[in-house]
């Protein structure tokens, strides 16, 4: 029986790191692809992509972080670092969010 | 004849360590490291105090404490985290003097390895991952009431093994969470934990606010109980209202019980923006069929219980904050009144000087 389980979570963590390592190829090849391609952004357009980032942080923070607690004071930029980081793991918030939320939270 | 019926055990533990070092260096050219902005992690000592002072059918207990949590990060990919708790509960002896009963503990220590943008490693002393209740609420400065769920002594608390676990976005408007977790049998009175496994799976849709999920434990010992359990988590855009229920049923003696909680901040009016009003209901049902020994052994496990509190949070700052509530327990033959009133205060800071500087 305990063989059973070991194998059974062998096989699902085999399965479900394919999947992920998959998913990750292809979406670091979209990545590059757009990095290629990125023409020279203009000043307007920096600060455009700048509040539209901000926007979107903002967002990701209040939907990620505030499901279970409230808003915190933002932190010097170290220490929202690892703070991030804890709540990454913690609260499975996925990379995008992470960065964004951490972008947002030392601005 | 023992050493063939055992390595085959062997080998799958040997493969999933392969696995492991496998999977961490094959992802390893695909991340870009996770140190967004060019900040580097500072070592941070966070945590809570607590002042709580709790009266349950007419026994009035005293209690402060503290939980600080250590966060030693290692690099851009490692992070070390522990998390103990102390606390002093004073209630009257039977001379009517207050005597004050110490207890301690570690609620985790564990290291952290983000191997790539969707998955990481955790091995130590760590929270079960089951629901959302034990891993993201509990602590007592997030948690809305301070009465523990129904749920909470169904199922493994805690773990000490590996884990894997992270979130990745399926869709635009769709993330996926997941965790799997083996745990061995520890029988230390501190650190006790079950041999056991299981793993969650959540689907978060952030533009609706909205993630449900669920979650299965097995345990290899004893008598072999497996738990599975549902939970759910919406945050109307257009109310500063939150919603939770988590649902688990164990298939043991342990029995099965729900809780529906609702959180809502007062933000639209001005003078009461710091104010919180919760509401939960709960339900446990004790397994059908136990005898009278093993309802005495079980205690509050073994029997059905219906629970209903409502509670006032009020923030005098996002870090320090003020709590009561009043619920009433309904127990066949002992009904109870649960009073809890008193403060939390959440602190956060550097273990290095210059902490905030780049």
């Amino acid at each position: 029986m305990k063989i059973k389980f070991f194998l059974a979570a062998f096989l699902v963590a085999t399965a479900l790191s394919l999947g992920l390592m998959a998913n990750a190829s292809s979406g670091g090849g979209k990545d590059a692809a757009k990095d290629s391609s990125a023409p020279t952004v203009s000043a307007e357009q920096s600060a455009a992509l700048n509040e539209s980032m901000h926007v979107e942080g903002e967002k990701r923070f209040r939907s990620n972080c505030g499901r279970c607690h409230a808003a915190p004071p933002k932190f010097p930029p170290r220490m929202m670092t690892t703070i991030v980081r804890h709540m990454r793991v913690r609260a499975t918030i996925t990379d995008q969010d992470m960065r964004l939320i951490l972008r947002y939270m030392t601005e | 004849m023992c050493s063939n019926v055992r390595w085959p055990r062997k080998v799958a533990q040997a493969g999933l360590l392969g696995l492991f070092i496998i999977i961490s260096l094959t992802v390893h050219a695909q991340d870009d490291g996770i140190t967004a902005d060019g900040f580097k992690a500072v070592p941070i000592l966070t945590g809570s105090t607590a002042y709580f002072t709790r009266v349950t059918a007419g026994q009035y207990q005293d209690a402060p404490s503290v939980s600080p949590i250590l966060l030693l990060p290692v690099g851009d990919k490692w992070l070390v985290e522990a998390k103990g708790s102390y606390s002093d509960t004073f209630s009257k002896n039977a001379q009517g003097d207050y005597h004050g009963t110490i207890s301690y503990g570690m609620a985790y220590g564990q290291i952290d390895y983000i191997a790539n943008r969707y998955m990481t490693f955790v091995a130590g002393r760590f929270t079960t991952p089951f629901n959302i209740y034990g891993e993201r609420l509990a602590p007592n400065w997030i948690r809305a009431l301070q009465t523990g769920p129904l749920t909470s002594p169904v199922t493994s608390g805690s773990a000490l093994g590996g884990m894997m676990r992270g979130g990745f976005p399926g869709t635009d408007s769709l993330n996926v969470t997941y965790a799997l977790y083996f745990s061995a049998n520890n029988t230390h009175h501190l650190l006790a934990t079950d041999r056991s496994t299981g793993g969650r799976l959540g689907f978060f849709l952030p533009h609706q606010r909205l993630e449900v999920g669920a979650s299965f434990q097995q345990v290899l010992q004893a008598d072999r109980p497996h738990s599975s359990g549902v939970f759910l988590e919406w945050q109307p855009n257009r109310a500063p209202l939150t919603i939770r229920s988590e649902y688990v049923r164990s298939s043991g003696t342990k029995g099965s019980a729900y809780w529906i909680e609702s959180v809502y901040r007062l933000s639209q009016i001005s003078a009461l923006r710091r104010l919180e009003l919760v509401g939960r209901g709960e339900q446990f049902f004790a397994a059908s069929n136990l005898s009278a020994a093993t309802v005495k052994k079980l205690g509050a496990l073994g029997k059905d219980t219906n629970e209903g509190d409502f509670g006032l949070n009020y923030y005098l700052r996002s870090d320090v904050r003020a709590s009561a509530s009043y619920g009433r327990q309904f127990v066949l033959g002992r009904d109870a009144n649960l009073w809890v009133v008193g403060m939390t205060y959440r602190f956060v800071m550097p273990m290095l000087p210059q902490g905030g500087a780049r």
